[in-house]
């Protein structure tokens, strides 16, 4: 199940944050060895006071399980900023139609390999999925995600393949970093429920979706 | 969506709320208006097509201090529906009186975040069933995002808090590589076999060139990289 927090609805969301920044201190620090700050076990950088939206994946248990963090590209964002090597010395992408996506996880602990709910595949399916509704229901049009290249395999295999890639792949920490295309597109929406075989709502609310039906 | 180009007009008043005026024609909406916080000293810009009574009102009652259209969206990344606004006092110190001017609290605010950390706020409202309202909404979604940007930049280019070099658009390589071959007369799809990157990547370079020289259209666009000498004339 999907929540989205953002800072109008995070006063209720507070333990659920939490829960966020433990799972991206264990994957972004622990796992993945990125230069990144954790304070009591949670990482929180200067991003996230800018006042991202967050897509958070919860499980049947209430464990947050996947996550990834929207921002703005016409603002402050990442590849303008600590991920600007990945852009070889040129300017980040600027549009109002075009969102950045960092910290994109999932929890490979407690998540299985393989077809289902449970799995690697169908949590990031999730997130996409709810990434992509919330984009579009914005008025936004693409995302461009900073991933490493197992998630870039992870998204070929689940029918949601980038369509272009900016700047070129950099070593980070113990693996490679990444700026991925994918349009926020009913097409790609329906490539990945198909995929993934997640046919509902994955919203837990309905809220934070402009003037949802 | 043929709207008045801000980046060709002086920085008036008249300009931008005529900008204001005709993106609300052509949207189907009532009245709109643009916002911006100066981060550092909190004064608020604002300009808006609502009629001269209520402006008055609004500011005579210093509502832009408790706006939440203003405070509660500029914390949003995705343009908010004024139905997620608690229905606490602040919403209704300026609603109650909004509506014995005839503006209704059905609307949407889109939030613009600029390069300096300087945040913008373009909404539109308008008076129609609220199943009218939702459908409507999601329709000119994308357009008032782009409106939002045009505008936003404009009204910047004008308040000087920023250094005018650092308003220079950075065109990267590729977004002056994809404008030169759309100048050159080549379509999107051409221009990705020239390239060897997919049409919706040359779309994304495209739109980014765009709103980074302040055009909303590729015409305008490729007319102002010529200008700037950021492309050769062809």
């Amino acid at each position: 199940m999907i929540y989205v927090v953002d800072s109008l609805n995070s006063g209720s969301y507070r333990s659920l944050l939490e829960d966020m920044y433990r799972l991206r201190a264990r994957v972004f620090h622990d796992r993945l060895g990125w230069e990144v700050k954790v304070t009591d076990g949670m990482e929180i950088d200067e991003f996230d006071a800018m006042d991202p939206a967050h897509v958070i994946s919860v499980d049947d248990e209430g464990h947050v399980v996947g996550c990834m963090r929207l921002l703005q590209t016409t603002g402050p964002h990442m590849l303008a900023d600590v991920f600007s090597s990945i852009m070889d010395g040129e300017p980040p992408l600027r549009s109002s139609s075009l969102w950045e996506a960092t910290r994109f996880c999932v929890d490979t602990n407690r998540l299985k390999t393989g077809r289902g709910r449970n799995t690697i595949g169908y949590v990031t399916s999730e997130v996409m999925i709810g990434a992509f509704e919330f984009a579009m229901a914005a008025g936004v049009t693409d995302a461009i995600a900073v991933i490493d290249p197992v998630m870039n395999r992870v998204l070929q295999r689940g029918g949601n393949a980038p369509h272009g890639y900016v700047g070129t792949p950099k070593q980070m920490g113990k693996v490679v970093a990444m700026a991925a295309l994918m349009d926020c597109s009913e097409e790609r929406i329906a490539k990945i429920r198909d995929y993934a075989g997640i046919h509902h709502d994955v919203f837990a609310e309905q809220d934070m979706l402009i003037a949802a039906e | 969506m043929d709207l008045i180009d801000l980046s060709k007009l002086p920085g008036t008043t008249e300009n931008f709320e005529g900008f204001i005026d005709q993106l609300c024609r052509r949207l189907g909406v009532e009245y709109g208006s643009y916002a911006s916080m100066d981060p550092a000293t909190g004064t608020v810009r604002g300009y808006a097509t609502y009629r001269a009574e209520w402006k008055e009102h609004y500011t005579s009652h210093r509502m832009h201090h408790v706006d939440p259209t203003i405070h509660r969206s500029i914390l949003s990344l995705a343009p908010v529906d004024w139905s997620r606004f608690e229905r606490n006092s602040n919403f209704h110190a300026v609603f109650r009186s909004a509506h014995d001017f005839g503006i209704s609290n059905q609307g949407v605010t889109v939030p613009i975040r600029g390069a300096f950390g300087e945040r913008g706020l373009l909404s539109v409202t308008a008076r129609m069933p609220p199943a009218e309202w939702r459908k409507l909404s999601r329709q000119i979604m994308v357009d008032l995002q782009k409106a939002a940007v045009h505008l936003h930049d404009a009204v910047l280019r004008i308040g000087g808090e920023v250094p005018g070099p650092l308003l220079r658009p950075i065109l990267s390589s590729r977004e002056r590589e994809v404008l030169q071959w759309i100048a050159a007369g080549k379509s999107q799809q051409d221009v990705g076999d020239i390239l060897s990157i997919s049409p919706r990547t040359v779309e994304v370079h495209l739109r980014s060139a765009r709103e980074k020289l302040g055009a909303l259209t590729t015409v305008q666009a490729v007319g102002r990289a010529i200008g700037l000498g950021l492309i050769y004339p062809l």
